[in-house]
C-alpha cells in the first residue's frame, strides 16, 4: 500500500492534515468537526439533497455543500459562522414546512415525555404520539443541534395515506423529508432497484414503479431503507413505538451459513429490533430479511416453550426441571445403544453440538447422532459434504471474472453472496444463471438460461466437457445449446477466476449427484472456485465437533490425509425405544418410537406428540460460537435472559448425564465447554482464518440410509422453506408467511402462464 | 407497430446510454401517446435499469404521460395571464363539446383534456395545445370550430 500524501487545510482556523480524495464533510468529521447533515451517510454516495452541510470556503462562490465538494490542498473552510447558522436554520425551517413538527416545537416539549401533558385545557395525559420513531429520530437531533426552537412557516400536511399493506415495515410519507437515503441504499448498496423517487414537487413520494406493492416489485425486505431513514417515515412493524433500545448486542445470525453480524437491539430484556453492521467483513452489512426482521417475532413468539412438560393421557402436565431430568434419565437408562437415536439440528452452536455428541457417545453409548440434514441429502450426502468442506470464501466473488449460478436466488436469503455476484456482474464479470424461473440476478446477467431442474446437470455436463477440452475435439451437446455453450465457454476460459455457485434449488433437485460431480471436475480440473449455498447453518461446526456418526471431534479437520466417511447404516424404518430430538422440528424424518423427547424453543407441527418436552433457549439467549459456510468460527452473544424456564442445550445434556452418572460432562458454563473443545479439536478457535477441513474421499459413497421417507421430487426438505431449529420461519413470523404465500402464488401464476 | 418494435426502434435510434432515456421515452410517447407499464418495463430492460428508476423519470415529466391518452391531447394553459384572458370559458366550451372534464379521455379514445403551465403565449391568451400545435387568442366559438375540424379530419 502506498502512503497517501496528507493535505494541509484550515477548518475553523485550525490547521489540519487530512486524507486526500475525500469530501470536506468527511475530512471535517474525521477531524472531529461537526457539520450537520441529514442526507449523507457512510457507505452511500454523496447526494447534496438536504443542504444543511453548507460551509464557507475561501475562493469558492456562495455556500457549497460540504458533502459534495472534494477537499483540496490549502483550503480555508469555515463551518460555523453567524451567516451559516442562520442559513441552516432557514433551510431546516423550509424542510420542516412539510413535516409534522409538534414533537420539535411545542411549549410542553421539555416536560412532554415525563408528564405526558397535552396542550388541551383538560387534565388528560396523552401527549402527541403520531410518529413511531420518537427519540430515535435524526431530525430531532439535528433540529436541536442547528438550534431551531420555532418555525415561522405554517406546516403543510401532505395527507398521504399510510402504507401498511406490505410485510415487515410501514411507510408514512407524510413524515418523509426526501433525503433519498432509502433510494440510494436500495440502488447502490443493495443493487436491488425497488425504490425510486416518483412524481414531482409536492406530490413527490418514494416507492416502486407503477404504484405496485413492495412485494410485487421484487423488494427483498432487507430493511436497509428502514435503518437509514432519518425520520419516522419508514418503521419496522414489530419494533416501532418502542423508543430507544437499552443496549445493543453484537452477535452472529444462525438462520443460514453466511454468518452475518447482527446488532441486536435490546429493551426490557427483549430483542426488539435487529440492525446490520456495515463494517462486518463477511457480510458487509448486507443482511437479508431473515436476520433483519425474522428474529424478534421468533424468539418472542407466544408459542415459546417455557416449562418442561410431560404427556399424560389427559394432555400435557407442567413439571419441574428436576422431574423432567428424572423422567428423561429413567427412559434413557438401560436401553440398548441401537434402540436410541439422537437427532440434532445443524443450527445449534458449536458448543451445544460438541456436548450433544459427547452425551450421545459417552452417556448413551451410541454413535447414532444424526440430523435431518443427512436425511435430506440421503445417499448423496458424502459428495455434498465433500463440496461443502472445500467451499471458497465469499470474498473470492469480488475478484471473480466469471460467475455461474445454478438454481440460486438471493432475494430472501444469502444476500451477501447474491449482492457480491451482482456487483461482480456490474463491474464486468461474466454472469450466467441457470434456473427454472426468473432469478433476482437475471437483470445483471449476461445470459439467463431457463430450463427444468432435471436438465441442469446435463447442461452443466456439456459445459464442463466443452471447457475441459478447450474447444478441441467433439463434444456431444444438445443442438439448441451448442452456440450458447460455445460462446460462454470462450469467456469462461479467458477469465482468471471463475466461480460456480450452487443454490438450494440445485441441492434439492433430482440431478444433484451429477451436479456435485460436475462441480468437482470444475474445481479439480479447471481451477474453479465453488460456493455451495445450502441452508444448514452450522453444518461445518457439526462436522468439526463430531456431531456426526462415525466421526469423533476434530476428525474432519485438516491434518494431512484425506478422510473416508464410513457411515454406519441407519434404518429409519426400524422402530426405536427412545428418540431424542434436539432443535429438530422435522417430524417427517423420524422413525417410530416408544418414547419421544423433544428439546426445542417452539412446539413441533406434527400429529405425533412428544412424550417429554424440554424447553431450550435460543441463540439470542445463550452464548457460544457458530461456524459459517466459509469455516469461520463466529461468536454468538447472549442478549437476553432465556424465555421463562428455558435452558441452554448443553445445560440440559449436562443434567441428564449427571443423573445417569455417566460420562465426563461436568460443565459449569460455556467457557468450560470451549476449554474441552480446545483440548480435543486443535486450533478450532484459532482466530480470524477459516478452519480448514480435510479432503473427503467422495468416490466411496456408500448407501447408508434405509427406510427414509419419500421425498417428493425437487425442492423438498428445507430448500425453499427457511427455518430455524426445524420450525419454518413462516409459521411464527407473520411477514415471512406473507412472503411465502406471495412466492407460492407467483410461482403458480408463472406455471399457468407457461 | 407493436409496442416492443417501437421500443427497439427507439433504442436503435438513440442508444442505451443513460442520457438517452428521455429521447427514448419521448419517442415512445410520440408513437403511443402514453407510456404503459409494458412500455416502461421494455425500456428498463433495454437500458439495464430498474423499472422504478424509469418510472420515476417518466412520472416526473408532465409530457411523459403514464396514463392512457387519446389521439389528440388538448392542454389548456392555466397560468394567470391566460386565466385572466378567459380560460374558464374556453375550458367550459371544451368540456361541453367533448362531454368530459379535465383529466379525462373521451370514450372513443380520440381526445384527452388536460391543463398545462405557461407556454409563453401570454400576449395572445388564452392559449391551448393540441398535441404539438399551439392555438392562441381563443374564444369559445373558435374552440368548437377547432374541435370540429379534428373530429371531421380523423
Amino acid at each position: 500500500m502506498t502512503r497517501e500524501k496528507k493535505l494541509k487545510v484550515t477548518i475553523d482556523s485550525r490547521e489540519l492534515e487530512v486524507r486526500p480524495n475525500t469530501t470536506i464533510l468527511q475530512a471535517a468529521r474525521e477531524s472531529d468537526v461537526y457539520i450537520p447533515s441529514l442526507c449523507t451517510l457512510e457507505h452511500l454516495p454523496s447526494y447534496g439533497a438536504c443542504r444543511l452541510c453548507i460551509v464557507e470556503v475561501d475562493g469558492l462562490r456562495g455556500y457549497p455543500t460540504s458533502c459534495t465538494t472534494p477537499i483540496e490542498e490549502g483550503m480555508v473552510i469555515r463551518t460555523d459562522t453567524t451567516e451559516l447558522r442562520s442559513l441552516r436554520q432557514e433551510i431546516l425551517k423550509l424542510l420542516l414546512s412539510e413535516h409534522p413538527a409538534s414533537c420539535l416545537f411545542c411549549e410542553e416539549h421539555d416536560e412532554c415525555k415525563e408528564f405526558q401533558g397535552t396542550i388541551r385545557k383538560v387534565g388528560v395525559t396523552t401527549g402527541c404520539r403520531y410518529c413511531p420513531n420518537d427519540a430515535r429520530c435524526e431530525l430531532q437531533e439535528i433540529t436541536e443541534k442547528v438550534g431551531l426552537t420555532e418555525t415561522s412557516y405554517p406546516v403543510y400536511y401532505r395527507g398521504f395515506s399510510v402504507e401498511k399493506y406490505d410485510p415487515f415495515y410501514d411507510r408514512d410519507y407524510n413524515l418523509c423529508i426526501l433525503c433519498g437515503r432509502c433510494v440510494r441504499v436500495c440502488n447502490s448498496v443493495r443493487l436491488n432497484g425497488t425504490l425510486s423517487f416518483k412524481q414531482r414537487g409536492k406530490l413527490t413520494t418514494i416507492g416502486p414503479a407503477f404504484d405496485r406493492t413492495h412485494l410485487e416489485a421484487g423488494c427483498e425486505f432487507c430493511g436497509a431503507c428502514v435503518s437509514v431513514c432519518p425520520t419516522g417515515a419508514l418503521s419496522a412493524k414489530v419494533s416501532k413505538w418502542y423508543g430507544k433500545p437499552d443496549t445493543q448486542v453484537t452477535t452472529t445470525c444462525v438462520y443460514c451459513p453466511v454468518g452475518c453480524r447482527l446488532e441486536l437491539q435490546v429493551k426490557n430484556n427483549e430483542v426488539i429490533d435487529v440492525l446490520p453492521n456495515y463494517d462486518s467483513p463477511i457480510d458487509r452489512g448486507l443482511i437479508c430479511v431473515k436476520g433483519r426482521f425474522a428474529i424478534p417475532e421468533y424468539v418472542l413468539s407466544p408459542e415459546r416453550l417455557g416449562t418442561p412438560s410431560r404427556l399424560t393421557p389427559v394432555g400435557y402436565e407442567v413439571i419441574s426441571w428436576d422431574q423432567a431430568i428424572d423422567e428423561a434419565a429413567k427412559r434413557l437408562r438401560g436401553t440398548k445403544p441401537e434402540d436410541k437415536l439422537v437427532m440434532v439440528s445443524p443450527q445449534l452452536s458449536n458448543e451445544d453440538l460438541f456436548v450433544a455428541q459427547q452425551f450421545t457417545r459417552e452417556v448413551l453409548g451410541s454413535d447414532a447422532v444424526i440430523s435431518s440434514m443427512m436425511i435430506d441429502l440421503g445417499d448423496d450426502l458424502v459428495p455434498f459434504l465433500e463440496l461443502v468442506t472445500s467451499s471458497s470464501t465469499f470474498d473470492t466473488i469480488e475478484d471473480a471474472r466469471g460467475v455461474l449460478a445454478v438454481g440460486f436466488d438471493s432475494t430472501y436469503g444469502y444476500s451477501p453472496v447474491g449482492i457480491r455476484i451482482k456487483k461482480a456482474g456490474r463491474e464486468g464479470a461474466l454472469l450466467v444463471t441457470l434456473g427454472a424461473c426468473d432469478s433476482n440476478l437475471d437483470m445483471l446477467s449476461e445470459t439467463a438460461f431457463q430450463m427444468e431442474p432435471p436438465q441442469w446437470a446435463e447442461f452443466l455436463g456439456s459445459l464442463v466437457d466443452y471447457l475441459a477440452r478447450g474447444g478441441k475435439g467433439k463434444v456431444k451437446i444438445r443442438k439448441e445449446w451448442t452456440s450458447d455453450i460455445e460462446r460462454i465457454s470462450r469467456i469462461f476460459s479467458d477469465s482468471s477466476t471463475n466461480i460456480l455457485v450452487i443454490g438450494q434449488e440445485a441441492i434439492f433437485s433430482s440431478g444433484r449427484r451429477e451436479i456435485f460431480e460436475k462441480a468437482r471436475t470444475l474445481r479439480d480440473k479447471l481451477g474453479w472456485k465453488i460456493i455451495v449455498a445450502h441452508p444448514y447453518t452450522n453444518l461445518l461446526g457439526m462436522l468439526a465437533m463430531g456431531a456426526f456418526p462415525g466421526a469423533k471431534p476434530g476428525e474432519f479437520l485438516k491434518n494431512g490425509d484425506a478422510v473416508t466417511v464410513d457411515l454406519p447404516v441407519i434404518d429409519l424404518a426400524k422402530r426405536k425405544k427412545v428418540v431424542y430430538l434436539i432443535g429438530e422440528g422435522r417430524f417427517d424424518t423420524i422413525p417410530d418410537c416408544d418414547y419421544l423427547i423433544y428439546q426445542n424453543g417452539l412446539p413441533p407441527v406434527a400429529s405425533r406428540q412428544p412424550d417429554l418436552i424440554l424447553p431450550a433457549s435460543l441463540f439470542t439467549e445463550s452464548s457460544g460460537t457458530t461456524t459459517n459456510g466459509e469455516g469461520r468460527v463466529l461468536k454468538i452473544e447472549k442478549a437476553t435472559e432465556p424465555f421463562m424456564d428455558a435452558k441452554p442445550d448443553w445445560w440440559i445434556f449436562n443434567r441428564i448425564a449427571e443423573k445417569l452418572n455417566k460420562g465426563k460432562l461436568k460443565y459449569k458454563d460455556v467457557a468450560a465447554v470451549q476449554a474441552a473443545i480446545k483440548k480435543q479439536v486443535k486450533g478450532f478457535y484459532g482466530g480470524r482464518k477459516p478452519v480448514e477441513f480435510a479432503r473427503i474421499n467422495a468416490e466411496r459413497a456408500t448407501k447408508w440410509l434405509r427406510g427414509a421417507p419419500k421425498q417428493e421430487g425437487q425442492s423438498s426438505g428445507a430448500g425453499n422453506n427457511p427455518s430455524y431449529r426445524g420450525i419454518p420461519l413462516a409459521r411464527v413470523v407473520a411477514g415471512m408467511k406473507a412472503i411465502d404465500e406471495w412466492v407460492n402464488t407467483s410461482l403458480l401464476s408463472d406455471k399457468e402462464a407457461q | 407497430m407493436m409496442l416492443n418494435e417501437i421500443v427497439s426502434t427507439a433504442v436503435k435510434k438513440f442508444g442505451v446510454g443513460r442520457e438517452q432515456l428521455l429521447p427514448v421515452l419521448q419517442y415512445v410517447v410520440s408513437q403511443e401517446k402514453w407510456l404503459s407499464e409494458d412500455a416502461l418495463l421494455g425500456v428498463a430492460r433495454a437500458f439495464d435499469m430498474s423499472a422504478a428508476e424509469v418510472y420515476g423519470v417518466a412520472s416526473f415529466y408532465s409530457f411523459l404521460d403514464t396514463k392512457p391518452r387519446g389521439d389528440y391531447v388538448i392542454r389548456v394553459c392555466r397560468t394567470v395571464s391566460c386565466d385572466m384572458a378567459g380560460k374558464e370559458a374556453i375550458m367550459e366550451a371544451l368540456e361541453k363539446t367533448l362531454h368530459i372534464s379535465v383529466g379525462e379521455t373521451t370514450a372513443d379514445r380520440k381526445f384527452t383534456l388536460l391543463e398545462t403551465n405557461c407556454m409563453g403565449w401570454c400576449a395572445e391568451g388564452p392559449a391551448m395545445l393540441v398535441n404539438d400545435y399551439v392555438y392562441t387568442g381563443l374564444t369559445p366559438e373558435k374552440v368548437v370550430d377547432i374541435l370540429q375540424g379534428y373530429m371531421a379530419g380523423a
